[in-house]
């Protein structure tokens, strides 16, 4: 890829109608980022009173109050929710590249054995589902309740995922791959020692998109995790956003908890945000590096 | 090699694609002592839910909604993304092309229960930005809860969130434009707006066919929780969509033969979907999704 | 645009589709009547376990429960054997709405009481917001616990749910019918309206959580700041549409009412019972849809939005925080559960000096006397999973016992307020919950038990007691009768799953997102989508049941 740092020769000097209007889109598309994650970030610290008297979110801090942050690490629930998707996130991850990575290899070599039928087989997923119960059965009849597998595997092939990878690998040179098959070595060391080192940013990247789903998950979580100690930090987050509706019936709501303030929700907000936005950055500079243009000639 | 995927997908993808039998059927989860009881117990009714189905107005309602909403996105959602990737790809300094870039891709990774909260806070009738109007005496208007506008605010709301996402592909590709061409071209003296027009926009050409391929075989996909979290702001008319109509009907009611049988036609919808696209596109020239070979 | 669920497929075809036909027509997926009378052999006998549990300080008009405004200085010891005898983990799923709690070691509370228990109870907390997704995969995949609390309010959605008890609940009728109850002397003390209401195809298949007010919903107002205005409550329907524009005053953020819909139904006298019909003259049941009381009041609903009295964050988003609004001022009149009111004042008072929210009395927008929508349903039923041994269903359902234990029992402040010093410290006014307290109780041992209702004393808000009952035994005067008291429907499906669509339909009416004369359009397929099969079924359950 080749980044342009310098204006070449040959091109123009740019208008100043044409930079002022890239400016201001750039700015505005910023803008419209970050400024709704100043106000949750702000709110999170804000005192009650503060936020009271702004009638919701806050835009303009009024001194920094630690205290919803002090609430939800108290109990160790978040912590703990944050430590359960980290697992899942790290393990299924890992599963999802090594065996998408496998298959991708092996349906990058036309020709072989059923290729037609798996590559068939494979791409038929995208249209027909699954309907919940039939899957809630299965993964309990498999004894993955209450069990963190229930929410790797089920979802560990992103089709997609698998597409984008075998692209890669059909552009990689084909004359590489063959010369070290007439050297004799097996395919798994082609793939391990030739295929993987080229497709360092493809790796990474659909990592990134595995990691983000792992990140995300929430219904699985609802349906197959019984057991509040090994809850993910989705299923937590919402519990404290959407909280607030209490059943219309008086003896349930006396002696609750009280329904979490707008700053601890926005801290749970935070704090499931934080460690994506600390993540990716370093990934993203995979993005451009030709990883997607592979699916895309394919 | 392809086994472990092979097996993961048979397991938990085509095992209980299995139930989608239940769209044939009467189904009653609770005869017989097991759930597979249940299955091959009830009764077979043939089309009898499609039927049902088809004479449901809310499920044209919802296919309606679904197919506006999709063609709305692909006028004013889809070129956007292009469009900043040309002004991203301009930008010369390193420093500023990575920090716009990892401010723009990061709404992607939010939540929708996150992006509408935003909305309401920033755009609502009691938002910062009604708040702002009232002040100055101007009247504000109503953004988060008018059906008519609804399409709209769902795009916005997509926009806000994919649109800097959406640019990676595009960026991807216009890195992979020969710069020799810009600078035969340049010497030839082609200006920047031919030049964009005769080399960049063809060099983007496969990924937008392809793109829009996809964008077409999921038209009945215009996602689920955005609009189960609107819905009650402007009303089921305007908000009901495929995804959403399914889940009402089968998980929050558990009348699950129909809800099944909403998927499957969804299914094949899809199916003939892309088909057509993507002979479409053979049609222009473009390789499509698979070539045939 | 490259998201991954985007789909992308070569080529499927629908397999099997079209060849798995046999014909046949759809059953009618009809419900069923269960003469609740016909049951009362089947009902537990009441008992009094002769505890010395002092008398309530507010008596309360049944269906309305008792009250207390002082804890007693002494408790009782109401059970001396502990449940358990060394059982495995009982496993049970409830609901919590918040922040879940702590579970298993994590929650001292949880580990007291199972210690005290003799056999340890292992909770499922889930999401009361997702409850019904949840029970509906495990019923549906007939995968459940040893104890499921289902609230009352998830089985009016749940379709089939008559034959779900059956195929996945264990009968109780052998071990609590008429006198055997005495081995569980606290669930003897049960009124027997809830009792009839936990039988399903006529045996008795849970233990009900009675209930201890009988009102769907009240409006309540900022009695604070309508005394600050100098505004009084409404007596008549125009005062109130008046108070709503008087009130309104859009750029200070300050709006009158939130949705409150129910309530206004209630004013223009619409039915209410099992979720809207009523008995016409001629004897055949009527939904609340058919009737011009219900047109009046969406009309006047309409009417609110059309002008703007409701606040715009209501109108706008289901995640609206209307509790919230109405605590910081920007919202006045709200409807809510009676269980809000208590929570709100003792939270907000702190923040707000002179915060009141009090109910405003109901009155009939038409004249004549008020409608009060109600019933003494219970909050909710727990089950226990079919086939479980002999013994182990006794066990639990000793447990059920210890933990139905009713108010002034050391059992009871127990499993209220947890252990003292810890959850709780004891202030001369009562049990005051600590941080710890509020983090680990969460109604765990309440949802799966019940008992004798009563309002507890709640010393932060003295005032809440007289105030709740007073409004209660005020209104209880005029809750509305139920033609079919003691019958227990089983809805048709159809007409269950239509529930929720037509209320969407109603309230794109209502909110003006449909032209209003669409009404009759909507109640017409609302009959041919259920609705007259469900009033047949109405009808005859009257006409089997004699009336």
């Amino acid at each position: 890829m080749t980044i342009t740092t310098r204006r070449p020769a040959w091109q123009e000097k740019p208008t100043v109608a044409g930079q002022a209007t890239k400016g201001t889109v750039l700015t505005g598309v910023v803008m419209a980022v970050v400024l709704p994650l100043w106000v949750v970030l702000v709110t999170s610290l804000s005192s009650r009173e503060t936020i009271t008297a702004a009638g919701g979110l806050v835009v303009v801090p009024r001194g920094i109050d630690l205290s919803a942050y002090k609430i939800i690490f108290a109990g160790g629930q978040i912590t703990r929710a944050l430590a359960v998707s980290a697992t899942v996130t790290l393990l299924g991850t890992a599963v999802s590249l090594v065996v998408t990575v496998l298959a991708a290899y092996g349906l990058s070599r036309p020709g072989t054995l059923g290729h037609r039928f798996l590559l068939f087989y494979f791409l038929m997923t995208f249209l027909i589902y699954p309907g919940m119960v039939p899957s809630y059965l299965v993964v309990t009849g498999l004894g993955l309740k209450d069990s963190l597998w229930s929410l790797v595997l089920p979802s560990a092939v992103s089709v997609f995922n698998l597409v984008v990878v075998r692209a890669f690998f059909q552009n990689l040179p084909g004359e590489l791959l063959d010369s070290a098959r007439i050297d004799g070595a097996g395919e798994f060391r082609i793939l391990w020692r030739i295929v993987l080192p080229l497709s360092k940013a493809v790796v990474a990247v659909v990592g990134l998109f595995y990691a983000v789903g792992y990140w995300n998950v929430w219904f699985s979580a609802l349906l197959y995790i019984d057991d509040n100690n090994k809850f993910p930090i989705q299923r937590v987050l919402q519990s404290f956003i959407l909280a607030g509706m209490t059943p219309q019936t008086s003896g349930v709501a006396a002696g609750t908890a009280l329904p979490p303030t707008l700053a601890v929700k926005m801290a749970v907000v935070v704090v499931t945000v934080l460690p994506i936005a600390c993540v990716y950055p370093f990934i993203q500079r995979h993005f451009t590096r030709g990883v997607l243009v592979g699916a895309v000639k394919g | 090699m392809v086994a472990p995927g092979f097996l993961l997908l048979l397991v938990f993808h085509y095992l209980p694609v299995l139930g989608n039998v239940v769209a044939f059927q009467d189904y009653n989860p609770y005869s017989g002592d097991s759930a597979l009881a249940a299955l091959a117990g009830s009764p077979f009714i043939g089309l009898e839910n499609f039927r049902i189905l088809f004479a449901d107005p809310a499920f044209w309602d919802a296919v309606v909604n679904t197919l506006s909403i999709t063609a709305f996105q692909l006028v004013f959602f889809f070129p956007l993304p292009v469009v900043l990737a040309l002004v991203l790809h301009s930008v010369m300094s390193p420093r500023i092309r990575n920090f716009v870039q990892t401010v723009v891709y990061l709404p992607h990774f939010f939540s929708w229960v996150l992006v509408v909260t935003f909305f309401v806070q920033m755009l609502g009738g009691a938002g910062l930005l009604a708040q702002e109007l009232r002040d100055a005496g101007i009247s504000p208007p109503e953004i988060m809860s008018n059906p008519q506008t609804f399409i709209v605010l769902v795009t916005a709301e997509a926009v806000w969130k994919d649109v800097g996402w959406g640019t990676i592909v595009f960026l991807a590709a216009l890195s992979t434009i020969d710069t020799d061409l810009y600078e035969a071209s340049a010497v030839d003296g082609a200006g920047r707006w031919r030049r964009m027009w005769h080399i960049t926009l063809p060099g983007l050409r496969p990924v937008i066919v392809l793109l829009l391929i996809l964008r077409l075989g999921d038209a009945l996909t215009v996602g689920f929780e955005q609009f189960l979290l609107q819905r009650d702001a402007v009303g089921r008319q305007a908000a009901e969509v495929l995804d959403t109509f399914v889940y009402h009907q089968s998980i929050v009611t558990a009348d699950y033969g129909l809800g099944a049988a909403a998927g499957l036609f969804k299914a094949a919808v899809g199916l003939i979907l892309i088909l057509v696209a993507n002979r479409l596109a053979h049609a222009l020239g473009e390789s499509g999704v698979y070539r045939r070979s | 645009m490259t998201s991954r669920r985007t789909f992308l497929g070569v080529a499927a075809s629908v397999a099997g589709a079209g060849l798995l036909g046999g014909c046949g027509e759809k059953s009618t997926r009809g419900g069923a009547t269960q003469q609740l009378d016909k049951l009362s052999s089947l009902i537990p006998a009441a008992k009094d376990p002769g505890l010395s549990i002092p008398p309530p300080d507010v008596v309360g008009t049944r269906p309305v429960a008792d009250g207390y405004t002082r804890f007693p200085a002494t408790l009782v010891d109401a059970i001396s054997e502990k449940p358990g005898r060394g059982g495995s983990a009982i496993r049970a799923i409830t609901p919590v709405w918040g922040p879940a709690p702590p579970a298993g070691r994590n929650n001292s509370y949880l580990v007291a009481i199972n210690d005290e228990l003799g056999v340890p109870v292992e909770f499922s907390v889930q999401d009361g917001l997702q409850y019904a997704d949840k029970i509906g995969a495990l019923l549906g995949a007939r995968d459940v616990p040893d104890l499921l609390c289902v609230p009352q309010w998830e089985v009016a959605k749940l379709a089939r749910f008559a034959d779900a008890t059956n195929a996945l609940f264990e009968d109780l009728t052998p071990y609590l019918q008429g006198s055997k109850v005495s081995a569980y002397p606290m669930l003897a003390t049960f009124p027997a309206g809830a009792w009839r209401n936990a039988c399903w195809n006529e045996k008795l298949m849970s233990v009900p959580n009675p209930t201890d007010g009988p009102f769907p919903w009240v409006m309540f107002h900022r009695r604070d700041l309508f005394t600050k205005l100098g505004l009084k409550p409404p007596a008549t329907i125009d005062e109130l549409y008046r108070l709503g524009k008087e009130i309104t005053k859009p750029n200070q953020g300050v709006w009158a009412f939130s949705d409150v819909f129910a309530m206004i139904q209630m004013y223009f006298r619409s039915p209410g019972t099992k979720d809207g019909w009523r008995r016409r003259a001629d004897g055949t049941p009527e939904f609340k849809y058919e009737t011009p009381e219900f047109k009046a009041a969406a009309e006047f609903m309409a009417k609110l939005y059309r002008d703007g009295l409701i606040h715009p964050d209501i109108v706008a988003s289901r995640g609206a925080d209307m509790k919230q609004l109405f605590q910081s001022g920007k919202i006045l009149i709200t409807q809510d559960g009676m269980g809000a009111w208590q929570p709100m004042q003792a939270e907000q008072q702190n923040v707000t000096p002179g915060f009141d929210v009090q109910p405003l009395p109901l009155f009939s927008a038409t004249g004549g006397d008020p409608l009060a929508w109600g019933d003494d349903e219970p909050i909710s039923y727990t089950f226990v999973k079919k086939g479980l041994p002999k013994d182990r269903v006794e066990e639990i359902l000793r447990v059920i016992n210890w933990c139905s234990a009713p108010f002034g029992t050391t059992e009871f402040q127990l499993r209220e307020f947890g252990v003292e010093g810890k959850h709780h410290t004891r202030k001369a006014e009562g049990p005051v919950k600590t941080d710890l307290g509020f983090k680990e109780i969460a109604n765990q041992y309440f949802f799966i038990s019940g008992r004798r209702p009563v309002v507890q004393p709640t010393p932060q808000t003295p005032k809440y007691v007289p105030d709740m009952l007073g409004y209660s035994n005020q209104t209880v005067k005029y809750l509305e009768k139920d033609p079919w008291d003691g019958l227990k429907l089983e809805m048709p499906a159809r007409y269950k799953s239509g529930m929720t669509p037509f209320e969407d339909k109603l309230t794109d009416l209502v909110r003006g997102r449909r032209p209003f004369s669409d009404l009759d359009a909507i109640v017409k397929e609302w009959r041919a989508g259920g609705g007259d099969e469900a009033r047949e079924l109405m009808g005859k359950a009257l006409a089997d049941a004699g009336r």
